[in-house]
């Protein structure tokens, strides 16, 4: 699970494959996908990462980058946020990697497709020979660094985020402390095999698209990763295009890393193009931390080679652009999803009409609205989103279809089906009249306040007593909404964005009844149906993209008739950037610009 | 001009002695209030403000009325259809005089309705501490020794207390569940808690000093060889004695919680949405001010204003009450 800081609400998730097909090596190409497909990628005429050329950019420049947030972490290890994403992958090569375009696993370190065998139990990847670590260290690198790089992420040191989601049927992972790991065998210098106590090769292979699996060299590593916690990161070396501009020692920190204030990425003099399907056109990237948002994008706007990089553009600011500054500005598709998470366990609302009352009552064109309009958003019918595979079969923008999903029909709230629901709820007036008071914990902050209290003002109009308590999101999380004992009845700020494309990864953590946990708790609604427990188990072995869309796409419509949380937007996140830049922003990381697509005019 | 204000500049005059006028030979005694009255109303500034304030008194008692008179909307009355396409709110218009906020909620009449929470938290407010402050400081004035030490080093401690922390803290640490066994909750009553808590000392050390000269003054030593208790002292002989500048002061603090609770607010640990205060609707304005300047602006002119003639009045009050330090 990661989360876009300055969106606050979403956190992502876990899980593989792709929607898109765009796995050409230029230009757009929504190739593969259906008419209600596009519609939900479209950008509105705006300059969408689908349509932006990958090719032609110009040779040579430094782009300035401002962002208002710090990095969480640069370690690729560790590196779980998607301002640190766009670091890491201009200076890190996992073994597979996405474009820009696309949400298809491009082999990247590796030198072809996964081979998954032995019934789903074993995965054997290929390794690229010639390419090299940067300096101090400067050597080729070899499968028994990657087999480092992952095996490191169970250190507790290290403490990888996502390792046990995707990589927990590896034979040894569970145990393993950050050495060796049983499962995973080098049989030689480019080869690479992961051995599965568990059917879940198509999982294990779809999560290699991750940092984690980005090259970490033993000799040199080891020392920094016996610090507590590990600062391999102050001294990290690249694979990648680029490199954190370091010292004769290899020490990033204070030379191309400034904590709170600035990084520098420069060429990294040991990247082989000829091994790397990227154009990297920039010389140099100099990104400048801090500052508000506001002010920081009107500064872009105005300037010229400049980019913002936020998880979340200020509003006003997305307006001037669109308004002003058209080619400045860039929509990209795939933001991820926001979603009211209802407990389904305790308080009212365990009762299932009282959900589907509240989902057919609720104004999501209005939710939407305050998150930006429809230029960034579409409104949300079900929880697979835009980008990830399932999406379509799952019932696309219009969401699945039948009587049983009424509630789902009318975005702009319908108070008559809602009050139907009521009095099947129990209600016969159609209003609660009980006494238990509905506790709302949302974020501060715009628009999070605001949707708190649309969400506050449709539980009064269906007569429930309501408490509404803003907090800071991170508050909200860790002491409420991720902590079933406090028993909150609706987290109306919650998201999710899946670590990649495969529905696994949107619907299983967030509504699987064996993950819910006592702390750290993403299930927010607590949703625990047999039905559906058993069918993520089945779904989660299942070979083949389009296999696995289907069963996903059918698990999704059991949780939308459990109404077991209220989905109400899929975004669409905003860039900026300044008059003389092809910035290129990517549809797999909420819409940051790729530093290695990005070129000056 | 009348004799009264022809007198020597050495007569006695103010609270504790008389004023004569010639009345065509009758020489009418004043009583201090009239006296007040007489010199506060030529400060047409100061009665102004009190004008003001009296306005805004009736507007917050009487806001579903003059909020339904004026053909508003109500503070809570959502309407996304207010906002463009980009989800800005739509500005300043005859039917939305104030605009609407980014709800669609009419800016008017929350600023009507946020009237109440500003005089709420600042009568209320100011009234509790000045009662504390003023107890505690006689307390310590009139008893001297231990007592005085005791007090008056509490009232340092205090003083001392970084409030508006203690503000952050205890909207982190109660927000959704209370604390104190529920007892203590975010909202308006947690507000008047801690501006009670911040600003008494400052009444009980002014008090205290006023009281350890008064207490060494004739009439008081009249009344103790008359045997008077202590508490009589205290309160029929000295306390009236404090009135005015009690008044004074608490005029003045009163604007002084208006702007506390409007930053507890703007910092997001005061009166919380979707209840209506100036503070919280100027903060949820900050980030849309480029392009809905009107939600900012009014709350902000109807904050500045309030406070300007709470100051205003309270110089006003300063000038009547103590003639001999008038400006």
């Amino acid at each position: 699970m990661r989360s876009i800081r300055t969106l606050a609400a979403v956190v992502f998730a876990a899980g593989l494959a792709l929607l898109l097909a765009a796995c050409g090596s230029s230009s757009t190409s929504t190739t593969g996908t259906t008419a209600s497909a596009s519609s939900a990628l479209s950008t509105g005429g705006y300059k969408s990462p689908l349509t932006e050329p990958l090719t032609g950019g110009k040779r040579g420049g430094s782009l300035q980058v401002l962002q208002e947030i710090d990095f969480e972490h640069l370690d690729p290890g560790i590196a779980y946020f998607s301002v640190d994403y766009a670091v890491v992958f201009a200076t890190q090569r996992p073994l597979y990697s996405q474009k820009p375009n696309s949400t298809e696993p491009t082999p990247d370190m590796a030198e072809g497709q996964p081979e998954i065998s032995n019934g789903g139990k074993t995965v054997t990847v290929h390794i690229k020979e010639g390419v090299h670590f940067s300096p101090p260290v400067n050597r080729e690198v070899t499968s028994e660094d990657v087999a480092y790089a992952i095996e490191r992420g169970k250190n507790p040191d290290v403490a990888n985020p996502y390792i046990d989601s995707y990589f927990k049927s590896v034979e040894g992972e569970s145990t393993a402390t950050g050495g060796p790991i049983k499962g995973i065998e080098t049989p030689n210098k480019h080869e690479i095999v992961f051995h599965l106590t568990e059917a879940k090769g198509q999982i294990v292979a779809d999560a290699l698209v991750l940092p984690l699996s980005a090259a970490v060299p033993k000799s040199y590593a080891e020392k920094f990763d016996k610090n507590k916690p590990s600062n391999y990161a102050e001294y990290q070396v690249a694979t990648g295009p680029y490199m954190l501009k370091n010292d004769a020692e290899g020490k990033v920190l204070g030379t191309g890393y400034i904590p709170g204030k600035s990084a520098t990425l420069v060429r990294n003099p040991n990247w082989n193009p000829k091994t790397d399907y990227r154009p990297a056109y920039l010389n140099e990237i100099d990104i400048k931390i801090g500052g508000t948002s506001a002010v920081l994008g009107r500064e872009v706007l105005e300037g010229t080679n400049t980019v913002q990089n936020e998880s979340s553009v200020a509003q006003p600011n997305v307006r001037l652009a669109a308004e002003k500054f058209k080619s400045q500005l860039e929509i990209s598709p795939g933001g991820g999803s926001h979603y009211i998470g209802v407990n389904n366990k305790v308080g009212p609302f365990k009762n299932v009409d009282l959900r589907k009352a509240l989902w057919a009552a609720l104004n999501r064109t209005s939710l939407d609205k305050l998150r930006g309009g429809e230029l960034v958003t579409n409104v949300a019918t079900h929880f697979i989103y835009p980008t990830i595979n399932g999406f379509e079969q799952a019932g696309a923008l219009k969401g699945p279809s039948g009587p049983q999903f009424d509630f789902n029909e009318h975005p702009e709230g319908d108070m008559a089906v809602a009050e139907k629901y009521m009095k099947l709820g129990g209600y016969p007036t159609g209003k609660y009249t009980g006494h238990e008071v509905s506790t709302i914990v949302a974020s501060t902050g715009d628009p999070f306040e605001q949707q708190a209290e649309v969400v506050q003002q449709t539980l009064k109009s269906l007569g429930f007593p309501v408490k509404l308590t803003l907090v800071e999101t991170s508050t909200m999380y860790a002491k409420y909404c991720n902590v079933p004992k406090e028993e909150v009845t609706i987290c109306p700020s919650v998201g999710w964005i899946a670590d990649f494309a495969d529905p696994q990864t949107v619907l299983d953590i967030t509504f699987n009844g064996t993950t819910i946990g006592s702390t750290g708790n993403v299930n927010w609604g607590q949703t625990d149906v047999p039905k559906i427990n058993a069918a993520m188990a089945a779904a989660e072995n299942v070979i083949g993209k389009e296999a696995r869309a289907k069963a996903w796409a059918s698990i999704d419509n059991e949780i939308v008739e459990d109404a077991a949380a209220i989905p109400f937007d899929w975004d669409k996140q905003p860039n900026i950037e300044g008059s003389d830049v092809n910035g290129v922003g990517d549809i797999w990381n909420v819409g940051e610009w790729d530093y290695s697509y990005t070129s000056l005019k | 001009m009348s004799t009264a204000e022809r007198l020597p500049s050495g007569l006695p005059s103010g609270g504790d002695a008389l004023e004569f006028l010639d009345l065509g030979g009758d020489v009418v005694a004043r009583s201090p209030l009239q006296l007040f009255w007489r010199r506060f109303r030529q400060d047409r500034v100061a009665l102004v403000s009190l004008g003001f304030i009296v306005l805004l008194i009736v507007v917050a008692i009487a806001a579903p009325l003059v909020v339904s008179l004026l053909g508003l909307p109500g503070p809570y009355v959502q309407n996304i259809n207010l906002t463009d396409s980009f989800g800005s709110p739509l500005g300043p218009s005859l039917a939305h005089p104030f605009g609407v906020d980014q709800l669609g909620e009419d800016v008017m009449s929350r600023v009507i309705y946020g009237t109440r929470v500003s005089l709420e938290v600042a009568i209320i407010g100011t009234g509790i501490s000045t009662i504390i402050g003023v107890t505690v400081g006689m307390l310590a004035g009139f008893y001297r020794g231990w007592v005085d030490t005791v007090l008056s080093r509490f009232m340092d401690i205090v003083l001392s207390i970084p409030i508006l922390l203690l503000g952050i803290g205890l909207a982190a640490a109660c927000s959704v569940h209370g604390c104190v066994k529920g007892l203590v909750q975010p909202g308006l009553v947690t507000i008047i808690f801690i501006i009670c808590i911040s600003t008494w000392p400052y009444v009980g050390r002014i008090v205290r000093g006023l009281v350890l000269s008064m207490r060494e003054r004739e009439f008081v030593e009249a009344s103790r060889a008359l045997g008077a208790s202590d508490a009589r002292i205290m309160f029929r002989e000295i306390l009236p004695n404090l009135t005015a500048p009690i008044i004074v002061y608490a005029s003045l603090l009163i604007p002084t919680n208006i702007l506390f609770e409007a930053a507890l607010s703007f910092l997001g640990v005061g009166i919380r949405p979707p209840t209506a205060s100036w503070g919280n609707m100027i903060a949820q304005a900050a980030p849309i001010f480029n392009t809905a300047w009107w939600f900012m602006v009014f709350p902000g002119v109807a904050l500045l204003l309030t406070v300007l003639a709470f100051n205003l009045l309270g110089d006003g009050l300063q000038d009547a009450l103590n003639p001999r330090q008038a400006r």
